[in-house]
């Protein structure tokens, strides 16, 4: 019953926690304040020392310290991709017990709007709200939760059906249990595993989409950064300062990889339990 | 025996991983005769029918022993010819028809796809086959889909392209399980009745001791991936040698004992293969067992009249037999 | 008064081809204080069904179901709720009865706790006490499904069914799902707790010489409908309607001898669908001995000698 993790995952799951360290102790271990500029500094090359600093990762167009920048652009991304999985997850899941539970017409409403939300394109349906609305952390973090719900609202029907007509549920009944009971303590621990696989999956997307839409300057606004943005304003420079756009971007790769890496292990590990009785 | 047997398995051990699933299993069975193997679940017996159809999950791996086709190790056959030998001389059928069977293509295809041959071209002898069978109006089944049919006529088709190439041996495993008694009592009787007409060599895989001494010649009775005891049918229900066997016959209700009566029990739970020990795999439930039984393994030795029981106290005192 | 009075129930399902399934098309039945009674028949019968509409799982499309006097037909989700702690179920499958992230503990006192019966030590106490009773230690209240085997399993189920003293306990293909050896250990508690606690059993199951062991009264079902109701030994040594006869000499008896030495009585055919029932006796189209008054005019109910038979011709 123990999990046996390979070396692999093991590498995966080191390299997931180092982003989650970098992220929330962005202050201790940035060399240099993430704003400050200095256009003494303009577009160093990485490994350039000043008198008073080394900057490993070079400087921007601004002269600010690249590294300190990208620990906290991870801070970002894993922010909003935290926080807007949490609100899509929590939508989505109480949406398909509900529709699972009650069936008949509010299933059939439910079900009928996550079939309507998912066939706009989710990137669009962004970018449109965020146009309309204006830029904003929290915003971006409502619209990326409040349009990706329904993937959670499919998979937490689904599995609601299921489990709805398994035994232990009548027997749940037959002990005097309320539906409030039946849904907390009966069906949501049940129907955990395959909502946690796709929160997996939404939460590489999460962090995609919200480097997408600060690279078109809708996301996290300057000067704050985000890779999204430092890529954005390192375009112009690609062929004098390639170190702009490579270096957030190798980070957004490794990331998104490392969370669908784990997020492919964690269904493997969830799937065949399920599968079986 | 007179006839040489169709089939004989020699010794055969499988194995997950480290563990032992199957250790040392051999039995023979001659042409015409219904050879049943019993056991509760998890003892290997349907690994065992896997095994001597070539048709083992990936994890599983043969460890020893031989079988035997027709005086022909069929280990020694390559995967392309062994797929011609199934069907051809060993055919199987399982627990569930409606699940085995191809729900997008006729019946009646499937049949002749046992022939490796066009429906039209042996329309004729499917037919015939189907009425041997016993499914009413042939004509009309035959260009049916699986889902078109009940379990217990999904089985007659099941079977119908299972022996249509006459094939030496059928493995039955759990035939008449997922079917009503009313229904298993016609699939037993036709099964025995193809057996003897066909001279098919029937190795029939079951929980059920009813189906066992309806229809089976000779038996085993394994445990833990063991045989315990094998023989004649009829002798072993008559006066069970191992403690296994007779605790387990037991512990069946039936038609004949006291309604409300206490039913033999067996105490405690099968080993997994991770805890087996050097000795008999039921020492640590039989009533019987001493030291001896714990350190050593009992031999599958003969007791006379084609009876083999693996215990060393096969021989009860008197009186306490069950 | 009778633990359980069913007269006239029927449940129909909504078919796909616009015909209700008449899953159960008027059963009457009833349990006295303390009686077992089994009921068998082939799958599709209704059995299952019949045991559902018992517990309140499903609501009947006609008739009446009483527990204690208590009508549950059309009754309140409170009168439910109460008939409920009065009459509890056990499930074939002791693999999915069981809440796989629920410890067991939680699962047996979880009937205690919602009713608000017991708490804390107390509930513990009765938790370990009722696990004692069927055969487990109170100390592994602890653990969850997964650490049990399947027959320990079954004996959990049991105790969460006892956990409210009820009065009615419907058994729907107890040992169905479980190992030859392990059958013999829930029946045999199943037996003796019946004898401890004195109460009505409705003991659903298509094994018949499993019915017989732990019945005193059988009610054989065929496509919806009671053909046949006796007590245990009418029954079974002089069966009066054709089903029955067939269905026992169907049963494969675990000895050579007898089972082969038994005569065939072989039914054409297959179970008709319950959307579409035979006129007439419902048997009649694998009825060995049908005549034309069968295809035509039903049976009615009838006693002959101990039993009551829907039969024109026992």
């Amino acid at each position: 019953m123990r999990a046996r993790v390979s070396p692999g995952i093991a590498i995966i799951l080191l390299l997931l926690a180092g982003f989650v360290l970098a992220a929330a102790g962005a202050e201790l271990l940035s060399p240099a304040d993430p704003l400050r500029q200095s256009l003494l500094l303009r577009l160093r090359e990485p490994g350039f020392a000043s008198r008073t600093a080394t900057y490993w990762l070079g400087t921007d167009d601004l002269g600010r310290d690249l590294l300190s920048r990208i620990l906290y652009g991870a801070r970002a991304s894993l922010l909003v991709a935290a926080l807007s999985v949490s609100v899509s997850l929590v939508v989505g899941t109480a949406l398909g017990l509900l529709a699972g539970w009650f069936r008949g017409w509010t299933a059939v409403l439910i079900m009928r709007f996550v079939d309507t939300m998912l066939s706009i394109p989710a990137i669009l349906l962004a970018v449109l709200t965020v146009a309309v609305l204006g830029p904003g952390f929290i915003k971006l973090v409502m619209v990326l939760g409040l349009t990706r719900w329904p993937r959670y609202t499919r998979v937490a029907y689904a599995a609601t059906l299921q489990v709805a007509g398994l035994p232990y549920i009548k027997a749940a009944e037959m002990a005097g249990c309320g539906a409030t009971r039946i849904l907390w303590r009966h069906i949501l621990p049940n129907i955990a595993g395959p909502l946690m696989v796709v929160a997996t999956s939404e939460f590489g997307l999460m962090i995609l989409f919200e480097a997408g839409l600060s690279f078109l300057g809708l996301g996290i606004q300057p000067p704050y950064p985000s890779w999204g943005s430092i890529m954005s304003a390192g375009r112009q420079y690609v062929t004098r300062a390639w170190w702009l756009t490579v270096f957030p971007g190798a980070c957004l790769f490794v990331l998104v990889l490392c969370v669908n890496v784990f997020g492919d292990w964690l269904r493997d590990r969830v799937d065949p339990r399920s599968r079986s009785r | 025996m007179s006839d040489a047997p169709a089939l004989v398995v020699e010794n055969l051990s499988l194995a997950i991983g480290p563990a032992g699933l199957v250790d040392g299993v051999g039995f023979q069975v001659a042409p015409g005769e219904v050879m049943a193997i019993v056991g509760e679940s998890g003892c290997g017996k349907s690994v065992t029918a896997q095994a001597i159809m070539r048709l083992l999950p990936d994890a599983i791996r043969q460890t020893g022993g031989r079988i035997l086709l027709g005086g022909r190790d069929i280990s020694a056959i390559p995967e392309r010819a062994m797929r011609a030998v199934r069907g051809q001389l060993m055919s199987m059928i399982f627990q569930e028809p409606q699940a085995a069977l191809d729900p997008l293509t006729t019946v009646g295809s499937q049949i002749a796809e046992a022939l490796r041959q066009p429906l039209g071209r042996v329309r004729g002898e499917v037919l015939r086959m189907l009425r041997d069978v016993g499914i009413s109006d042939p004509e009309r089944r035959i260009d049916q889909h699986p889902f078109e049919l009940s379990g217990g006529m999904c089985q007659r088709i099941m079977i119908a392209s299972a022996l249509i190439s006459r094939p030496a041996v059928l493995i039955a495993d759990e035939p008449t399980t997922a079917l009503d008694v009313t229904i298993q009592a016609q699939i037993l009787d036709l099964l025995r009745r193809l057996a003897i007409e066909r001279q098919t060599a029937v190795v029939l895989i079951t929980h059920d001791m009813g189906v066992v001494a309806d229809i089976a010649d000779r038996m085993a009775v394994m445990y833990a991936g063991r045989i315990a005891e094998a023989g004649p049918t009829a002798e072993i229900f008559a006066a069970p040698r191992h403690p296994y066997t007779a605790l387990l016959l037991a512990s069946i209700p039936r038609l004949s004992d006291v309604p409300k009566s206490k039913l033999a029990v067996i105490e405690g739970r099968v080993p997994n293969p991770s805890e087996f020990g050097p000795g008999c795999r039921f020492a640590s439930r039989c009533p019987r067992a001493d030291a001896r039984c714990a350190a050593e393994t009992p031999p599958l030795r003969p007791l006379g009249a084609g009876r083999l029981t693996a215990c060393f106290h096969a021989e009860p005192p008197h009186g306490t037999q069950p | 008064m009778n633990t359980l009075e069913i007269t006239g129930l029927k449940v129909h399902f909504p078919g796909r081809g616009g015909a209700p399934v008449r899953a159960v098309d008027g059963v009457s039945l009833s349990i006295a204080a303390g009686e077992t009674l089994g009921l068998v028949g082939e799958s599709g019968c209704g059995k299952s069904t019949v045991s559902n509409a018992t517990v309140g799982l499903l609501s009947p499309t006609e008739g009446s179901v009483k527990v204690l006097g208590t009508e549950l037909a059309g009754a309140s989700r409170e009168t439910l709720r109460a008939i409920r702690a009065k009459a509890q179920m056990v499930f074939q499958d002791p693999v999915t009865s069981l809440n796989p992230r629920m410890t067991i503990g939680e699962a047996v006192g979880e009937p205690l706790l919602v009713r608000g019966l017991a708490r804390g030590a107390a509930l513990r106490d009765q938790v370990g006490a009722l696990l004692e009773e069927v055969g487990l230690r109170a100390d592994h209240a602890g653990r969850y499904p997964h650490q049990f085997s399947g027959g320990q399993r079954q004996r959990i189920v049991i105790a969460r069914a006892l956990a409210l003293r009820p009065a009615l306990l419907v058994c729907d293909e107890p040992v169905s799902a479980l190992d030859v050896s392990v059958r013999a250990q829930i029946l045999n508690l199943l037996v003796e707790l019946q004898a401890r606690h004195g109460m009505s059993t409705l003991f659903v199951s298509h094994d018949l010489a499993v019915v017989r062991h732990v019945c005193d009264r059988v009610a054989v079902m065929y496509l919806g409908r009671i053909v046949e109701l006796a007590p245990r030994d009418a029954l079974y040594s002089a069966p009066r309607h054709p089903y029955t006869k067939a269905l026992l000499a169907a049963v494969p008896e675990p000895d050579p001898v007898t089972q082969r030495a038994k005569p065939r009585v072989p039914l054409e055919g297959e179970i008709p669908s319950p959307a579409n029932p035979p006129p007439g006796c419902r048997f009649h189209t694998r009825c060995p001995i049908a005549v034309d008054r069968c295809r035509s005019e039903e049976p009615a109910w009838r006693a002959v000698g101990a039993a009551s038979v829907a039969c024109h011709l026992a």
